[in-house]
């Protein structure tokens, strides 16, 4: 068929969109499944999105079974939710011991079950049958799925070694394909899902993105390990592009559509030479089926101009939090999130906050790209920065377990190991313990860093002991009293845990699971930031007044039911490098004022 | 023909490399029952975290949880009797419960076959 946007030409069986959270992927594949549908395609919308709302968006509840979508013929819907998928897994193997074993040792059992490695093979499992030729399918033309398994999952998958004795036995050695044990399909199921998502005649892989430079590297990384795996057909869709038209008069507006440009001239070689689609923002909520329909059209209506102007919401800004940081006179400041929040341009920010007021500091960030310390050092005289490559850290770690403990091997068993190393935990590890070097440094000053490990991993970690064992083996096996490093994370006189997201539904609710994930490792996350926030910008701009205006119910749910405090920073005209624009972010408030006063200082 | 039931502490991934120090005794191990498996040998792993019905079930080791904790895994039974706890078995022990001849394997205790650069 024939579609305004590329990835919908002539599009096969399977669709996938992959894409980090908040950046339209369920909308998109909302859009799409109607425009299929609506060419007169049968049609079954996917949606893993724990946020979903697409029963909302077809007025219609849908849960976890296929449901058809009465407003638009030709459509069917299911939505799994893969944090139910994962419990329900857990229930499977935990409830038939639970009051037979010991409680400490269903409850460490548990843990081992609530990684990411769980939830992401448990909603795998829960869509193998749509991709494998099953009774469920056979009345589809298209499945439309709102995102796509990972690099590492398909390719455990895809190694021989892994079926060798757990998934044909139940038993053996099963790796990280472990959380498998308990799923109860056979092999030549999972292999023929990994072999139609590797089906370029049957399977279409869209990566969906923003327009924003590290949002675009991050995609790249994706396209160029999905490709390596045999995933070849694969398209790209920028969302959310704001448009040239939406810039007059209004400086913010005007500084975002450079940026964006800017950052779309600049992408990633990999991504340059594959088809590309651009929807540009909206002006209006993504809600029913009219709004839906004109999301993937070139020509939409814009909205009204009108000529108000939206004053900057109040709400405390981040010198608020620092206020209260710098009375403690040491500690360790670490900020959690998603890539692509904004941590570490947070983290130089209240570095530089606390070093303004002579407090000695030491910022440590994880970003390596990041020219924005680069300036830093040395800028202040109470400021020390380092940095911590995490991919240099991971393949240190990863090399030198192969060559230790890798060394007697046989092939297949090297080939695990391999891929048990590149596994989300293994770089998490490798970068804390680079850290954790660094950390002992809080007792006399600060220690601002750019990221923190996961609940999870510290209470795998703490568990096995095998933490406790390596402290005592850096503190050179003397017999003195010590603290852990789990034990000074959950001191909040020792530690204060930052929570970065942005103003929108799905960052919201993916930093409300984190916060979660450490209330487990009886970490009380102690505020929340929520980064570059339009409402607490002055705005003209009709189209971003109406961003400001869908951040208000995300702002109000951080400020009244997530975090014990929070604060709110701008989103800025220019990246925040150097230390002047760094401390005007702490500022928020009079920031914005002095751009609502100066536009012309641009 | 003699049975050996390795009782594994709860691990994510059985060679470890989830912990902070991956266990040179686990990769190590994993190698001896291949070795093992291959010499004919009936060796079945249980871990804790995947398969704890297999430690309810059987008596011996959820008394022995119940005293000793999950601290104190791995737990090896051989033909249904405790043989070692809290330690993995090396080649050499494997080899006598399975009745395995060694002779054909020289110096499989050695970590480094032949030479003594240990």
């Amino acid at each position: 068929m024939n579609s305004d946007s590329k990835f919908l030409d002539q599009a096969p069986r399977f669709l996938f969109f992959t894409g980090k959270g908040g950046v339209g992927k369920t909308s998109i594949a909302c859009a799409s499944a109607m425009q299929l549908a609506d060419a007169g395609r049968r049609v079954l919308l996917v949606s893993t999105d724990p946020a979903s709302n697409v029963g909302q968006v077809f007025g219609i509840a849908i849960g976890n079974q296929i449901t058809a979508i009465p407003a638009v013929p030709c459509l069917a819907a299911l939505e799994i939710d893969p944090q139910a998928a994962a419990q329900a897994y857990r229930d499977r193997i935990v409830g038939p011991v639970r009051g037979v074993l010991p409680d400490s040792i269903v409850k460490g059992i548990e843990e081992q079950l609530s990684g990411a490695c769980t939830t992401e093979i448990a909603a795998f499992d829960e869509f193998t049958a749509l991709l494998t030729d099953s009774a469920l399918t056979t009345g589809y033309d298209h499945i439309v799925f709102d995102t796509a398994p990972t690099g590492h999952t398909i390719r455990l998958l895809q190694l021989p070694g892994a079926w060798s004795g757990f998934l044909e036995q139940g038993k053996g050695d099963a790796s990280c394909l472990g959380p498998l044990a308990g799923l109860e399909k056979q092999r030549s199921q999972y292999k023929a899902a990994v072999e139609a998502l590797a089906d370029p005649q049957r399977s279409r892989l869209i990566l969906v993105a923003r327009a924003q430079q590290s949002t675009l590297r991050e995609v790249a990384r994706t396209h160029e390990e999905l490709n390596a795996i045999g995933l070849s057909q694969q398209f790209l869709a920028i969302n959310g592009i704001l448009p040239e038209s939406a810039t007059l008069q209004d400086p913010l507006a005007n500084a975002i559509y450079q940026r964006e440009q800017h950052a779309l001239s600049d992408m990633p070689a990999a991504l340059k030479n594959l088809p590309m689609d651009r929807i540009e923002l909206k002006p209006f909520n993504l809600v029913g089926l009219t709004a839906l329909r004109q999301l993937l059209s070139t020509a939409a209506p814009l909205a009204m101009p009108d000529n108000d102007v939206m004053p900057a919401i109040p709400a405390p800004n981040l010198s608020t939090l620092v206020d209260e940081i710098a009375a403690d006179g040491h500690g360790l400041v670490m900020l959690m999130g998603k890539g692509g929040v904004g941590k570490t341009t947070l983290a130089a920010a209240l570095a530089v906050e606390l070093a303004r007021r002579g407090l000695p500091v030491h910022l440590t960030t994880s970003d390596p790209a990041s020219n924005l310390t680069d300036t830093l050092n040395g800028a202040l005289p109470d400021l020390t920065v380092s940095k911590i490559d995490p991919h240099a850290e991971t393949e240190r770690y990863r090399q030198h377990v192969l060559a230790t403990k890798g060394a007697k091997l046989d092939e297949a068993g090297r080939a695990m190991l391999e891929e048990d190393l590149r596994s989300p935990c293994t770089e998490e590890i490798a970068v804390f313990q680079a850290f954790s070097r660094i950390i002992r440094e809080a007792g006399k000053k600060f220690v601002v860093m750019d990221t923190a490990p996961t609940g999870h991993t510290l209470l795998l970690l703490d568990s096995t002991g095998a933490y406790h064992r390596e402290v005592s083996r850096q503190m050179g096996d003397s017999k003195q009293h010590f603290t852990t490093p789990m034990m000074q994370l959950q001191d909040p006189r020792q530690t204060k845990v930052l929570i970065v997201t942005l103003a929108e539904t799905t960052p919201v609710l993916e930093a409300a699971h984190l916060q979660d994930d450490l209330r487990r490792a009886g970490i009380e996350p102690w505020a929340w930031v929520i980064n570059n926030s339009v409402a607490a910008t002055t705005v003209l701009s009709p189209l971003l007044r109406q961003r400001a205006v869908n951040e208000l119910p995300e702002i109000d749910a951080v400020a009244n039911r997530y975090a014990q405090r929070y604060a709110l920073v701008p989103l800025l005209r220019e990246e925040p490098t150097g230390v002047e624009r760094l401390l005007a972010l702490a500022d928020g408030d009079s920031l914005a004022d002095k751009l609502a006063a100066n536009p012309k200082t641009q | 023909m003699t049975s050996i039931h390795v009782f594994d502490p709860a691990l994510c991934c059985s060679t470890g490399v989830c912990g902070v120090e991956v266990d040179q005794q686990l990769v190590g191990f994993a190698a001896d029952v291949d070795w093992a498996k291959q010499n004919g040998a009936d060796i079945e792993r249980f871990n804790l975290a995947q398969t704890p019905l297999a430690f309810a079930e059987n008596a011996v080791v959820k008394a022995f949880l119940e005293r000793s904790g999950a601290d104190a895994l791995p737990l090896i039974l051989v033909d249904g009797e405790v043989a070692l706890a809290g330690r993995y078995p090396n080649r050499t022990e494997l080899a006598r419960w399975a009745a395995i001849s060694v002779a054909e394997e020289q110096a499989p205790s050695g970590c480094c076959s032949g030479s003594s650069c240990c």
